[in-house]
């Protein structure tokens, strides 16, 4: 199985991991890293090691969601990126992280990635532009 | 060309810099001073690729940084200057970068540090450069956003000495 590492500021990985259990139950190879406003470089990439170990175990690769491009945790993370690996894709959100439980585990790490990028931007509605269809 | 903030941090461009001081001082330049990432392509280029368009990015070695900052392409610009460490900070000033006021935003702790405030730890190399820089005219505080308030430095180090 693929790992998922949710990266953020604060514990906003965590607590979307949380509304993810909230709606599917228990999920797996799946860590949350937070970013708090203390923690220098090495911290976080110490925690980028460990989680990567850890939910990469199966050898099937890791995608590192993280909230916004440019913020500390996608700028740390991009140091583990590897083609087939591990890949980053930023702007995480409710949607995007289910999907990411609910696909299917022959797909590439770059199908999934790809998958879960159109996915996340799919998820982002103006819910008067749908009253007006 | 104008500074309006000179700035020592370790994490250089990230979400504070970005999403805070940015739109505070209405940046519309970011100079990066950094031999690390100025060396690696695959740093520099993540790094351009990680600031909104309509924000120019120019990462140069810590040699480089007075001749990007006097280009004319920077002429208009409305600059933050981001050093990783306070000996950076100190060698730009001396190879001609003359900044009157110096930011410490994250300088976080690690061996031989001493934590001053919750992202500012520092050791005495740290202590030695930001009183060289003092000596030269350069105001020194700490302001690790723009809704925190701004702090001098020394009065920082008195808190850690009590």
């Amino acid at each position: 199985m693929k790992g998922l590492i949710i990266a953020t500021h604060a514990d906003l990985g965590a607590e979307l991991l949380r509304a993810c259990e909230l709606i599917i139950g228990p999920v797996h190879c799946a860590r949350a890293i937070s970013v708090q406003r203390d923690n220098g470089v090495d911290q976080v990439q110490e925690q980028f090691q460990q989680a990567i170990l850890e939910v990469g175990s199966d050898g099937d690769g890791v995608l590192i969601m993280t909230d916004m491009l440019g913020g500390t945790p996608a700028n740390i993370g991009a140091v583990y990126m590897e083609e087939g690996k591990v890949d980053i894709l930023t702007g995480v959100n409710l949607p995007m992280v289910l999907k990411f439980f609910n696909s299917q585990d022959d797909l590439s790490l770059s199908e999934l990635a790809n998958i879960l990028k159109a996915y996340g931007q799919k998820g982002v509605t103006l819910v008067s532009d749908l009253l007006k269809k | 060309m104008s500074i309006l903030l000179t700035r020592v941090d370790n994490r250089l461009i990230h979400g504070q810099v970005l999403e805070s001081w940015v739109p505070t001082i209405n940046a519309n330049c970011i100079v990066v001073a950094n031999d690390k990432i100025a060396n690696s392509a695959m740093q520099k280029l993540l790094m351009e690729a990680s600031v909104p368009k309509g924000i120019r990015v120019f990462i140069g070695s810590i040699d480089d940084v007075a001749d990007i900052l006097g280009s004319d392409d920077l002429a208009n610009a409305r600059i933050i200057l981001l050093f990783a460490t306070s000996s950076d900070a100190l060698s730009a000033h001396q190879r001609g970068v003359h900044y009157s006021k110096l930011n410490l935003g994250n300088m976080h702790a690690g061996a031989g540090k001493v934590k001053c405030s919750c992202t500012i730890a520092l050791d005495t190399d740290d202590v030695e450069n930001l009183n060289s820089l003092e000596t030269a005219g350069v105001t020194v505080v700490s302001q690790c956003v723009p809704s925190d308030k701004e702090v001098g430095w020394q009065k920082m180090l008195r808190v850690t000495k009590t």
